[in-house]
């Protein structure tokens, strides 16, 4: 698990005597190239064309937008689960594994994590689709006898955001995993606990925090993910940033763009809210 | 002959080329509160890894109630096991904690609230049922681990220095508990412990580990007056060893000659790895009685240095060719008054109570 670097118990103290100011380049370039635009983008949806919340109204009250809404909440939910689902147990494995093969392991997870965005899906694209290698594979080892479609719909996003999204489900579950001491999971099977029960009663209660910290994580990046679902999904299930972008790009329609985006923005806060209240690492248990 | 309760048969334990465990066999009888006292690596808790069923021996069997434990999953063994270091679930309290073998067996929730409350009361818990684990002492977690190997009435109870993390203070403490407990519940207790006071103050008797094998097995007074291997005679108790020559051996009874000439009659003598001339001579620092005038019988030392220590007085003297022996006194000892540094004297023994280990 992440753990804040402050010794004092998390209550840092910032001296005002001159040390502000080698912040305040930093925090200028985020107020003018960040806060700002955000900011601009947002005052947008309630001004424009008119002032006032028709914006709002019109985004929440179209069924066409409730179902783009639904599809966001539909993948995201989706992408967590499966990456939970793959991750939870190679988390487990590179947790008893000896270090330097966990390492190994670890190094190629991480590698995969730096190699560009836009490459890895398009690999994906290259992989799934019908005349793709897993298609021909099953087709020639006689499995299937019409190729499956793997693209441009809930599979294909689904495989390419999970993908993506997996390390981020990894990474704070190792942590947690290993702090876990073996001989507590020794002393539940002398208890009597079998694999499944020292699995449901005691790893996956002591694990929770770290995975209740990569699920929502993922939740929440995958909820304004972009790029993979408008490359690997359908037109039928289109995301929020797809709508967002749609609005701003095609429509040039910037009030509806930045309401669109205000409401994405709230449910992230509104999530990261709750992570931080029931699983916040800093604060004893 | 009636059968043993548990039994342990020529068990060996290999990693690769390192043997753990070489030839252990031991019987234990019902009741019996069983101590495997030896130094770290000296295969004691791989044994006790073997009977909880973490590991498979490579050789022997182990049988309980005449019956093979081995093919028996640890999680069907029903054996109770305290460890080392703190195992109760973080994540749940105290009585829950303790109620957790008996909701694995799906006992009624009455019959496990009786249970879970008798069983803290054994342990002198009472009321701490909602609390914690992480709010507790080390001492109070091991009471409660205690409370949660015990509640299912296991047949044996295995203990893997369960005090070692504890202070002194608190380790003796605690130890009284054990023997209460072992006392009124009269369960089979197998104990490791690199800490021989532990071992003796616990058990009924003692397994002395030593590289993989058991050099003896016996009560404490077993094995603090006749130590079968010159190891058992340096791990229970104080001992000082001096070099002697065997000039003859008569059924285990040596004439041996000393440095300095000195030589002694009716030493029982134990056969060891080298079956040569030279023996290493053992002598208790309290059975060593120390005097200024010459005796005909005694070794001749020079006194290093005197250490009072309360109810008695350390000596530490060198004999002639260098090697050094410690005598206890007791506070009051007349030859106290009259030594001091670099003083001669005459340490004196009754042979028939010294070992010598070839």
């Amino acid at each position: 698990m992440v753990m804040s670097a402050t010794t004092d118990g998390g209550q840092r103290t910032l001296r005002r005597d001159g040390s502000f100011g080698y912040v305040a380049p930093g925090l200028l370039l985020i107020v003018f190239f960040f806060v700002v635009p955000v900011l601009m983008l947002l005052m947008r949806s309630v001004l424009e064309p008119a002032p006032g919340l028709q914006n709002y109204v019109e985004l929440l009250g179209s069924t066409t937008y409730l179902r783009v809404f639904m599809n966001t909440f539909i993948v995201a939910g989706l992408v967590t689960v499966v990456s939970v689902l793959i991750g939870y147990p190679v988390a487990w494995l590179l947790a008893i594994m000896p270090d330097r093969w966990s390492r190994l392991v670890l190094a190629i997870i991480i590698l995969s994590m730096w190699t560009n965005l836009l490459a890895r899906t398009y690999a994906w694209m290259v992989l799934l689709q019908r005349t793709g290698v897993i298609n021909k594979t099953l087709l020639s080892l006689g499995i299937i006898d019409k190729p499956l479609s793997l693209v441009n719909n809930l599979v294909g996003v689904t495989i390419g955001m999970t993908y993506i999204m997996l390390p981020f489900v990894i990474l704070p579950l190792i942590g947690v995993l290993k702090s876990i001491d073996p001989a507590i999971l020794r002393a539940a099977a002398l208890c009597g606990a079998n694999k499944r029960q020292c699995f449901a009663r005691v790893l996956l209660p002591l694990s929770l925090p770290g995975l209740a910290a990569g699920a929502l994580m993922v939740f929440v990046m995958s909820l304004g993910y972009y790029v993979t679902p408008a490359l690997l999904g359908g037109t039928s299930n289109m995301m929020l940033a797809e709508l967002v972008a749609q609005f701003v790009q095609s429509l040039v329609n910037w009030g509806m763009g930045g309401a669109a985006a205000l409401v994405l923005l709230i449910v992230t806060l509104v999530l990261y809210a709750i992570q931080l209240k029931f699983f916040n690492p800093n604060r004893a248990r | 002959m009636t059968e043993p309760f548990l039994s342990i048969r020529s068990i060996r334990k290999t990693y690769g080329q390192v043997t753990a465990v070489k030839n252990v066999t031991m019987d234990v009888a019902e009741g019996e509160f069983m101590t495997f006292l030896g130094p770290s690596g000296s295969g004691k808790s791989t044994t006790l890894y073997i009977l909880a069923g973490f590991q498979d021996p490579t050789d022997g069997d182990i049988l309980l109630k005449g019956q093979s434990l081995l093919s028996t999953p640890s999680h069907k063994r029903n054996i109770g096991m305290v460890f080392q270091r703190y195992t109760l679930f973080p994540h749940l309290s105290v009585g829950e904690n303790v109620a957790f073998p008996l909701r694995i067996r799906r006992a009624s929730q009455v019959e496990i609230a009786e249970r879970v409350k008798k069983a803290l009361k054994l342990v002198r818990l009472e009321g701490f049922e909602e609390r914690k684990p992480a709010l507790m002492s080390g001492g109070q977690q091991q009471r409660v681990a205690l409370a949660r190997a015990l509640i299912y009435n296991p047949p044996v109870l295995l203990m893997d220095e369960p005090l070692s993390a504890l202070d002194k203070k608190l380790r003796e403490e605690i130890q009284f508990e054990i023997r209460r407990i072992h006392q009124e519940t009269g369960v089979t207790i197998l104990y490791v412990t690199h800490d021989q006071e532990e071992a003796l103050r616990l058990s009924d008797r003692i397994a002395v580990f030593s590289e993989g094998e058991i050099d003896q097995i016996g009560t404490g007074q077993e094995l603090y007056a006749n130590p079968a291997t010159h190891f058992v005679a340096g791990f229970i108790g104080d001992s000082n060893f001096i070099n002697a020559e065997v000039l003859s051996n008569e059924g285990g009874q040596a004439r041996l000659s000393l440095s300095g000439g000195t030589v002694i009659d009716g030493v029982p003598v134990h056969a060891g790895k080298s079956g040569g001339k030279s023996v290493l001579l053992l002598l208790r620092p309290e059975r060593l009685s120390l005097s200024t005038r010459p005796l005909d019988s005694g070794l001749v030392v020079t006194i290093n240095d005197i250490t009072f220590l309360g109810n008695n007085i350390e000596v530490t003297t060198h004999t002639g060719n260098g090697e050094s022996l410690s005598v206890r006194l007791p506070f009051g000892h007349e030859a106290i008054s009259s030594i001091s540094r670099g003083d001669k004297a005459w340490l004196s023994f009754e042979p028939k109570s010294t070992h010598a280990f070839a």
